[in-house]
Formats: structure tokens, sequence, C-alpha cells
């Protein structure tokens, strides 16, 4: 009687057991890996606006600053979206007409805002608030990126927790003084008035759990 | 050790394999291998196979183990996840011995488990001696003794002559492979 | 089977008035009985199968609805924010430790008669530990996030903290369910290789050929075998110790009164060894019976285990008076309260004093040589004290939170269906692991018994 096996289930056994043990390791590397791509986190993922407003013409063609729509970002958690009347302040009659701006001028007949869509968006169980965030130097572009040079707005950061935290916890080099935290580009030189350190008081503060999660 | 080539012989009984190990090392074979199915340290010994080296390997594992799971502990909750818990120290040794003594006994146990498998060269589903007809019963209650091929002293005709002298129950050449 | 040929030999009639073996079966009906039962289930298999596949499914329904509704579900709440899974979790986790106690300590120690139950001993832990392991996950509330647990680096970049009890106990029952499978698997490769070369039907054959990697039984395979064998037991050794005494600080570390004890690592040890043993005893006397292996696993294996379920009883005595008595004399209050007042006299105190009645004066009943060989006493007792020590653990758990630091959150708890159906299914989904284990693996170690046969006929030639 022949043997059970033959010579070559040597290798063939050998090889599947190194491909399990490949893979063991591999899966939660690949699923680690994964995770962290723009296809989860959402990193330059953009949203289907009514109105394909263009960041660039206000921001770098007509040198509007962030705050004069975004006007609750100092004061409030929310950076607030314009109401349709701080468009139309500017927006006359003249630049007003046409099928793009239809949303705008359905707004101001029925009284209801655009429907614009959110594009960075955190969960529930996070706490954010834009007005400390700027109060603490934050730059609105550490977070959005260069929207100056976007014709559709885009998540320009991949908004996971660490990526919070890499902020929360060594804060100094991305504080900016109070001037240039709406500024786009702008890069910091030794000043006198550059922001002093965070109290060690203050960067526990913003690293416990219970600053974001409440 | 392992005899891929050479002449086995099949005997009945530990007694039998002990006495044919120190008969065929007598007149001077040295390599010899048995197959049984129990554990015969003193043919073992007979046949001069050197001590284990596992435990120093599983020592050094449990080392590696030790320095791992500690270290493990030390960066994630000293060095980059530093959270302040009850009072108590960032680097507080006590509290990382559990871990640290789980790691170290995890990975000394691998090595023990996987280092035997790999000084063995096992898995090896086939070899050459299961293709002697009857070599199953290596697993039951047959005791085989064989001269491999690269002894110096293997002679076909001798080492058979030799194996006989011991009274098996058969004498067998390990078979050609298949194909 | 000559009872002569047993009384002949010097080694065994001073180890104790029972023999380990009854006759000297030669290698081959050694091996071919004892792969017998691969072969073919004894009658009621199937129907014992089914009955407690059907308990564990109950307990996978009810897990299911746990995850589904949360675990409101069950009888959980403030102050009682440990009950069942708790209790359950302890309870499985101590029953799997005699396993890794008859394999690796015994062994160590050169207890012969550990050969012919130990295979057993650590198929239980194994699938005491698989029941166990489902209840702290179920317990977190989000099971699916389990690997939470483990230190990787994670997308929002913070780790467990090794300063807590709960990654002590995520690295410890780890550890310990994988080394109790390396172990155990080592152990079976021998004797796989047996099934391999003695069953009949190749694809039978091949399915265990392939699980014996190759087994030849060669000088040098023995050689690495063994010492890679003993290795494995030196290592499980310390390891289940330091398992429950990694249990006993999620309690220890705590500051309420009746767990905060510098006692509870060796007291939950012993206890989990108590429990152990009981269990083992409950498996192997229904498995020698319906197997006929009354002559391998003989009275004297069930003497020795009654033995040390009487000494283990008397340190679980000890354990009591200690925990008492340290509370007297601590001086604290709140000390004094709790195990002096609340525990013998309080809401649960007719559960304490069933398990001291379970728990202590069960294994009295070994005192008596007779009462020792007795199957339906042993079993009894047995079933007696796994129940005794699940209800130390409810006493230590409930009994201990339900009386907070403020009178006004006392709280009566009370088990829903959802925590008594997961109870019980557990132990069916137990029964279940084991009925499939002792149908397809050699669940006795044939190689190991081949050895105490050769060993126990001094040199003797083979018959």
């Amino acid at each position: 009687m022949a043997a059970l096996f033959s010579p070559r289930s040597n290798r063939l056994f050998r090889g599947a057991l190194l491909v399990a043990a490949v893979l063991v390791v591999a899966i939660p590397i690949g699923i680690m890996v994964w995770v962290r791509t723009p296809a989860v986190t959402g990193r330059g993922r953009g949203a289907k606006q009514p109105i394909p407003f263009d960041h660039r013409i206000h921001v770098t063609g007509l040198r509007i600053d962030c705050r004069y729509c975004h006007n609750t970002v100092e004061r409030e958690a929310s950076a607030g979206l314009p109401a349709t009347t701080t468009c139309v302040s500017c927006h006359s009659a003249l630049w007003l007409s046409g099928p793009l701006f239809a949303p705008v001028r359905r707004s101001l007949a029925t009284d209801r805002p655009i429907p614009w869509q959110r594009v960075d968006r955190l969960p529930d169980f996070v706490y954010f608030n834009h007005a400390i965030h700027l109060k603490g130097g934050v730059a609105c572009e550490s977070c959005h990126g260069r929207v100056d040079r976007m014709a559709e707005v885009r998540q320009a950061a991949p908004l996971t927790m660490s990526w919070c935290l890499d902020c929360h916890r060594n804060p100094e080099p991305r504080r900016r003084p109070a001037a240039a935290v709406t500024a786009m580009g702008w890069h910091s030189d030794p000043e006198p008035d550059h922001p002093v350190p965070l109290s060690p008081a203050r960067r526990a503060a913003i690293t416990t759990c219970t600053a974001c999660h409440r | 050790m392992s005899i891929r080539r050479g002449l086995l012989a099949e005997l009945d009984s530990a007694g039998a394999v002990a006495a044919a190990a120190d008969a065929l090392h007598a007149l001077g074979y040295r390599a010899l291998d048995t197959w049984t199915p129990l554990p015969l340290p003193e043919v073992e010994e007979r046949l001069g196979l050197r001590r284990s080296r596992l435990g120093p390997y599983a020592f050094l594992g449990g080392l590696a183990g030790a320095i791992l799971g500690y270290g493990i502990q030390w960066y994630a909750d000293v060095w980059v996840f530093p959270l302040r818990v009850g009072g108590r120290p960032l680097h507080a040794a006590p509290a990382f011995i559990p871990a640290t003594f789980e790691a170290t006994v995890l990975v000394a146990a691998f090595v023990a488990f996987l280092g035997v498998f790999v000084t063995l060269r096992l898995p090896e589903l086939w070899h050459p001696v299961f293709e002697i007809d009857g070599f199953e019963r290596a697993s039951a209650d047959r005791f085989w003794i064989g001269v491999g091929e690269d002894d110096p002293l293997f002679d076909r005709r001798r080492t058979r002559e030799d194996l006989a002298a011991l009274h098996p129950l058969r004498i067998v050449p390990v078979p050609e492979p298949p194909r | 089977m000559t009872a002569g040929a047993a009384a002949a030999i010097p080694r065994e009639r001073t180890a104790g008035s029972h023999p380990l073996m009854v006759g000297r079966p030669g290698d081959a009906t050694l091996t071919d009985r004892l792969l017998a039962p691969l072969l073919r289930a004894p009658r009621g298999w199937g129907w014992l199968l089914l009955l407690s596949g059907l308990g564990a499914l109950a307990m996978f329904g009810a897990m299911g609805y746990t995850v589904a509704r949360g675990i409101g579900v069950w009888g959980n709440n403030i102050p009682v924010a440990w009950a069942f899974a708790i209790i359950n979790f302890v309870w499985w986790i101590g029953i799997g430790h005699a396993g890794t106690f008859i394999s690796a300590f015994l062994l160590l120690l050169n207890q012969r008669w550990r050969a012919s139950v130990n295979r057993v001993a650590e198929a239980m832990t194994l699938f005491a530990l698989t029941n166990a392991a489902m209840f702290p996950l179920l317990h977190l509330g989000r099971p699916w996030f389990f690997y939470w647990l483990l230190p990787y680096p994670t997308r929002f970049g913070i780790w467990p903290q090794f300063r807590s009890a709960l990654p002590w106990d995520a690295a410890a029952v780890a550890t310990y369910f994988t080394v109790s499978l390396l172990f155990w698997y080592l152990g079976l490769v021998p004797d796989l290789a047996s099934a391999r070369d003695r069953l009949p039907g190749r694809l039978r054959r091949r399915i265990y050929g392939v699980l014996a990697l190759g087994w030849r039984g060669g000088a040098r395979q023995w050689r690495e075998y063994r010492m890679g064998y003993l290795l494995l037991a030196g290592l499980a050794t310390p390891l289940v110790i330091s398992v429950h005494s990694i249990v006993s600080l999620d309690f220890a570390i705590a500051q309420l009164p009746g767990w905060h004890s510098t006692i509870f690592p060796p007291y939950f040890v012993v206890g989990a060894i108590y429990s152990g043993f009981a269990m083992v005893l409950l498996l192997v006397i229904p498995i020698r019976r319906l197997y006929g292996l009354e002559d391998l696993i003989t009275t004297r294996h069930l003497d020795n285990m009654a033995k040390l379920l009487l000494a283990m009883g008397w340190l679980m005595a000890y354990a009591y008076i200690v925990e008492a008595f340290v509370a007297w004399y601590g001086g604290s209050l709140y000390e004094r309260y709790a195990l002096l007042v609340a525990r013998p006299l309080g809401p649960y105190a007719w559960l304490f004093w069933l398990m001291i009645a379970c728990n202590v004066l069960t294994p009295q009943l070994f005192w008596s040589a007779r009462l020792r060989t007795r199957t339906p006493v042993l079993v009894g007792g047995s079933l007696l004290i796994l129940a005794g020590m699940w209800l130390e653990r409810f006493v230590i758990i409930v009994a201990s939170l339900n009386r907070d630091f403020l009178p006004s959150s006392w709280h009566i708890y009370k088990p829903t269906w959802v925590d008594l159906t997961i109870l019980g299914g557990s132990i069916s989904f137990f029964v279940f692991l084991f009925l499939l284990f002792v149908r397809f693996a050699p669940f006795i170690p044939i190689s190991e018994l081949r050895e105490l046969r050769h060993e126990l006929a001094g040199g003797e030639r083979a018959p």
C-alpha cells in the first residue's frame, strides 16, 4: 500500500500554511491601512451643491474675508452659513439673473434658506466649537485647507480622532496671531506677537476625553 | 538524523529496539534512527542525540516577549497616550507587570511550540519511510530501527546481515519515492 | 485483565490501594480501544448533541437579543452594574483552571495518574474559556468593538490603559486560551498519527494525517517533542496561577468593601481549581462509563480527585474565615458592615449560607475512603460544589455591590430571563463542544498511556 500522501503534498501543505500565516498578519494590517484611506475618511470628498458656488472668485478674486459670510464663527459653535440676504447684499439685480441663481431667487421669494449641503461632517458624539478654536489661534485653513483655491468645497482633512489629537496634543506650532486666523497660505515668522504657549492646565484640558466627548 | 534512504528492521517491543540500538551502535553504526509508538529516552541516549535546544530558545522568546510587552505598555501609556488616571503616575511599573507577564509566557510558548516543528522540519506529510507497507504500526505496537545509507559503514549486504542478527520480524529497504 | 498482575507491581502498592491501570493491555489493543470512539458514537450521543445544540442556540439567541436591544435587557442596574455576565465569566474561567492544573502542574510534579484524564481536562479548559470569553465581551455593550482592548495603532489615536484591570484581563484570557490550545494540540499530535495509521477510510485517515503533520515517532522527534511539551507545561503552570489572580484583581483593585482585599488572588486561584476538579469528575465519570474505560480511568483517579476536592474545600473554608477575620480586625466600618452584617444577614444571606454549605460541608464527605470511590456521591458532590462556586461569585459580586456606600441607592438585583437563558445556554454549549470533542479527537492520550503501561510493566517484554 502506498503512502497516504504523495511527495508533492509536502510542498503544497507548507505553502498553504505559509499563505495562511501571511494572511493572518496581512489582513489586519490591510484593514488598518484601508480605514485611513480617503475612501473611508472622506478626505477630498465634495458634495452636490444647489449652486456651484466658487470660493476662488470670492476669496482670491474679491478678497472677501471668511467672516463676512460665516459670520458666527467667532461667537458660536457653528461657523454659520450666510443668510440669503448676505448674498444679495452684493448680488444685486444684475448678478442675480440667469438659471445659476435660481435657488437664490427662490429662497428670497419663499423666505426659505438655500439648501447647502454639508461637506465636513463630525459625528454627533463629538462636541466641536468653532469660536474657541479661533480664539485659540487655530486658522480656518488648518482644518478646511486652501478654500481660496477650491472651485467646489471639498473635505480637506481626514477628520479622524487622531488627526484632531495631533493638534490638541501639540497645539503651539499651529497657533497664529488673532489677525491671521482667516488668512490663507499664511507662513509664521518669528514675530513678537506670536501666541504664547498654552498653560499646562489648558493643555491638559484640551486632551481630556470630556473636552470633546461631553 | 532523519533517514531517507537505508535499511529498516521491524521489531516487536521496546526492549528489543533498545537492545538493537545498543548492538548496532557497538558495531560502529552512527546514522541510526528509531520509530516507536512511545518515547524511549534510553534509546535516544544510545543514538547520541544532542540535547534539545528548545529551552534556551524559549527563554529568549520569553525575554523578547517581556521587553515587547513592557515596551508596548510604556509606549502606549507613557509616550503616546499619557492620561492621568486616579492620580497614578504615568509610568506605573507595578500596573504594567500583569500584561508583561502574559506577553512573556505567550511569546515563550509560541517559540516552544513552533520550535518543535521547525527543528523537526514538520509538517512533512510525506516521508520515504511512509512508503513501507506496514510502517503504520510504528504508531501503535511496532518498533522500527534503521541504518541510513549515509553511514560510512553502510553496506547493503553486510548491514542486512547485522540487522538480521537482531532477529527482527522483517527487514525492508526504504523504497524509492513514487514517480 | 488480571488483578494479580497489578498487585505484582510494588510501585503501585505504595502509591495507593487502587491501581492506576487495571490489567496490562497490549500496545495494539490499547491503541485500538482508545481510537474506537472516533469510529462510532455511543448510544444517545446524537440526542445529547441535538439537545445541547438547541440549548446553545437558545444562548446565541439571547445573546443576539442582548446585542440588538442593549444590555438593558439584563437585570444589571446601578449600583449592581456587574452581575451575571461577570459571575459567569469568573465561574467558567475558574473551571478551566483544573485542566491546566492536571496537565501541566501534575506533569511537573511527575504525577503519573494525570495521564488518562489530562486530555479531557485540557479540552474542558478550552471550552470553558470559550464560554468565559464571551461574557466580558457582551458586557462591553458593543461587542463588535472587542478589538479596542488590544494595543494597536488606532485611527483615533488612543491606547488601552494598562493601569486598569480590563486590559490585564484581556491579556490574561487571550494568552491562557492560546497557550492552552498549543499545549493541547502538541499533546494530540502523536495520537493523531495513531488515528491516521490505524483508522479505516482513506478520507478519515487523510484528515487525521494532515492534523498529525507527518508525525513518525522518530527518536529525534520524541526528544524535541518531550522538551517542547515540558516547556509548555512549565509555562502554563505559572500562567494558570496568574490568570485567576488577574481576574481577582478586577475586584481587589476596586475600593468596594467585600472586594478590596489582599487575599483575593490566592483565594480565587484555589476556588478556580476547586470548581475545575468538580467539573473534571463530572465529565470523567460518564465518559468512563459510556466508553467502558473503567480499567484506564480507575477508581484511583476518582479517589485522587476527591482528595484534591477535600483539600481545596478546606482552603476555601480558610479563605472565607480570613476574609471575615480581616474585615473585623481591619477596623473599617464599611468592611465590617459588608462582610459581617450584609453578607451573612442581608438580603442575599440565604445564598451565602447555601454557598457555605455547598463549598465547605460537601467536601467533608470525602474524608470517607468508601465515598471517594462511589460515583453517585462524586457526581452529586461535584454538582453541589459547582453550584457553590457559582454562588460564591454571586455573593462576592452582587451582595457587595447592592449595598452601596449610600443606603439611598441600595438595590435588590434580580436576573431577567435573558440572564438565565444565557447561563443555561452556556452550560449547553459547553456540553455541545465536549460531545464533539469526544467524538472526533482521541480524548485519552494514547501515547502517554502506552508509556504508562510500559513503565508499570517495568521493562517486561510486551505481551
